[in-house]
C-alpha cells in the first residue's frame, strides 16, 4: 500500500531545530507531529504534517537504557490535541546522520508498544512514528490498534526545491 | 544516467530516477496542456494524471499539439491524444486518464507531486489551487488571453507558482474576486476565449522549465514565489513587478486549518 508523507519545509526545519537541541541528560529528543489525511484512489494514504509539539525539558525521565524516555504528561498533552482538533499523532525523533534512517530494535519495539495506545483516545484517524535524519525521513503508520503498521513509501518536503523521497522500506 | 538523457545531464546525476518517479497532474489538455504533456514526456517524467472532460473539436486544431484530422473524425478525447503523445516519446509512462471535470475525480490528484493547470476559467483555477494546497501539492498555473483595448489586440499570459505556505494566485493578482464574479455574471454568454498555438507553446515551455527546476534544480535562484508575465506583442517574458509588493506569507490559505480530506476516515483507506 502506498503511504505518502508530506511536510512543508519551514515546519520540517522547526522540527529538526527542536530535536537537535541538547538535553541535560537525555541522549536525544522526541516530539509529536500532528497530521491530517486523505485516502488515495487505489487504497493508499497521504499523511499531511500540520504542526509540531515539542516535549518540554522537564517531561524527560532520566533512564540511560534508552536515548529518550518521556513521562505520561507529555503523552497526555499530545493526545488531548488529537481529540480537540481531530488530528493523527506521530511520534518523531532524529538520527543524526545523512541518508535514510532505519529504526533500531528499540525504536521498533517501543513504538509498537505505545502507538497503538493512541487509538484509545483518537480511534478514527491513523497514528504513527517518524524518524528524521539530516536529509531524509522514514516512518510507520498504524490504521488501527490491532493492525500491523505500514511503512511510509514516499516523502515530499514541500518547498523549492521539492525534495522527493521514495523509501520503499 | 541513460543515453537519452545525456544532453540534460546538467539536471543532476539522479535526475533520471527523480523524473521517472515523478507523478504530475495536468488539468486541461487543450492548447497549453498538450504542450506541457509532450514536453514533460521528452524530459522523462514517468507518471501522469491527465484530466480533461472534452473531446477534440475542429476549433482545437489550430493549437492542440498532437491533434489530427483523424482524431477529429472520431472525436477523440483530449486526454487520449495527450496520452498517445506521451507514449510515443516514453512508452513505459504510467498514465491515468480522467475524462471528466477534475472535481469529479479529485482523489486522483492526491498522490501527484505537482499539478499544472491550463484552465480558462478563473473560478476553476481558484478551485484547483485550493484542492492542491489542501494536499500540500505545488500548483503551476498557466494562462493566456488576447485582449482588445483601444481597438488593438494584445496577447498576454502568465505562469504562476502556487507553493503551499507561500503566496497564492490571489496574492499574486492572477485570480481576483472581481474576475471570478464577472465570469459568473457572463456564464454561458461568451464563446471560447481566443487561443493560439505560439503563446500556448511558449508559456507551456516556461512552465515545464519551472517544474523541472523544482525537482531537479540546476541553479540556486529562489523559486518558491514565481510570477512571470508574457507580453506577446513585444515577445517578452519577465518577472512580474507585482512580486515586490506581495507578502511572503499567504493570508488567503491557512493550510493548518484546511489540510486534508475533512471527511477522512480510516475506513476510506481499506476500501
Amino acid at each position: 500500500m502506498r503511504v505518502i508523507f508530506r511536510i512543508n519545509r519551514p515546519l520540517l526545519e522547526e522540527v529538526r531545530r527542536d530535536l537537535d537541541r541538547p538535553h541535560e541528560f537525555a541522549f536525544e529528543r522526541v516530539g509529536f507531529l500532528f497530521c491530517r489525511f486523505g485516502a488515495l484512489r487505489c487504497g493508499g494514504l497521504v499523511v499531511l504534517a500540520r504542526d509540531f509539539m515539542t516535549v518540554a525539558d522537564g517531561d524527560y525521565i532520566d533512564d540511560d537504557r534508552f536515548g529518550a524516555v518521556i513521562g505520561a504528561g507529555a503523552f497526555r498533552r499530545a493526545l488531548e490535541r488529537t481529540l480537540t482538533d481531530a488530528l493523527g499523532i506521530f511520534h518523531v525523533h532524529m538520527h543524526a546522520h545523512r541518508g535514510m534512517p532505519s529504526p533500531s530494535q528499540i525504536d521498533l519495539r517501543e513504538t509498537t508498544r505505545f502507538v497503538p495506545d493512541f487509538f484509545h483516545v483518537q480511534g478514527a484517524l491513523p497514528h504513527g512514528a517518524l524518524i528524521l535524519s539530516r536529509d531524509a525521513i522514514s516512518g510507520r503508520v498504524w490504521l488501527s490498534e490491532r493492525a500491523s503498521p505500514m511503512s511510509v513509501t514516499a516523502t515530499m518536503v514541500v518547498g523549492a526545491p521539492l525534495v522527493l523521497g521514495r523509501t520503499n522500506l | 544516467m541513460s543515453e537519452r538523457s545525456t544532453r540534460q545531464s546538467f539536471l543532476g546525476e539522479s535526475s533520471d530516477a527523480t523524473l521517472g518517479a515523478l507523478r504530475v497532474g495536468i488539468v486541461g489538455l487543450g492548447g497549453g496542456g498538450s504542450h506541457v504533456a509532450q514536453q514533460l514526456a521528452h524530459v522523462g517524467v514517468g507518471n501522469y494524471v491527465l484530466v480533461d472532460p472534452d473531446r477534440i473539436e475542429s476549433s482545437n486544431l489550430n493549437r492542440l499539439v498532437g491533434g489530427t484530422v483523424a482524431d477529429l473524425k472520431v472525436r477523440r478525447w483530449k486526454t487520449t491524444i495527450a496520452a498517445r503523445q506521451i507514449r510515443r516519446v516514453l512508452p513505459r509512462a504510467r498514465i491515468v486518464e480522467i475524462k471528466e471535470e477534475w472535481q469529479g475525480a479529485a482523489e486522483s490528484f492526491r498522490d501527484c507531486d505537482l499539478v499544472l493547470g491550463c484552465l480558462d476559467s478563473f473560478a476553476g483555477r481558484r478551485e484547483l489551487e485550493e484542492a492542491a494546497r489542501r494536499f500540500l501539492i505545488p500548483y503551476i498555473d498557466v494562462g493566456m488571453d488576447v485582449i482588445k483595448a483601444a481597438g488593438r489586440y494584445a496577447i498576454v499570459g502568465q505562469i504562476a507558482l502556487s507553493m503551499p505556505g507561500r503566496p497564492c494566485l490571489r496574492c499574486l493578482g492572477v485570480v481576483r474576486d472581481t474576475d471570478v464574479a464577472a465570469e459568473a455574471q457572463a456564464y454561458g454568454a461568451a464563446g471560447g476565449k481566443p487561443q493560439v498555438v505560439w503563446p500556448n507553446g511558449l508559456l507551456a515551455s516556461v512552465a515545464v522549465g519551472l517544474a523541472v527546476q523544482l525537482v531537479c534544480p540546476w541553479h540556486e535562484g529562489r523559486n518558491d514565489m514565481v510570477l512571470l508575465e508574457y507580453d506577446g506583442n513585444v515577445n517578452t517574458v519577465a518577472v512580474s513587478s507585482v512580486l515586490g509588493d506581495v507578502a511572503h506569507d499567504c493570508p488567503h490559505f491557512t493550510e493548518v486549518a484546511r489540510l486534508g480530506d475533512p471527511w477522512f476516515s480510516v475506513a476510506d483507506v481499506h476500501s
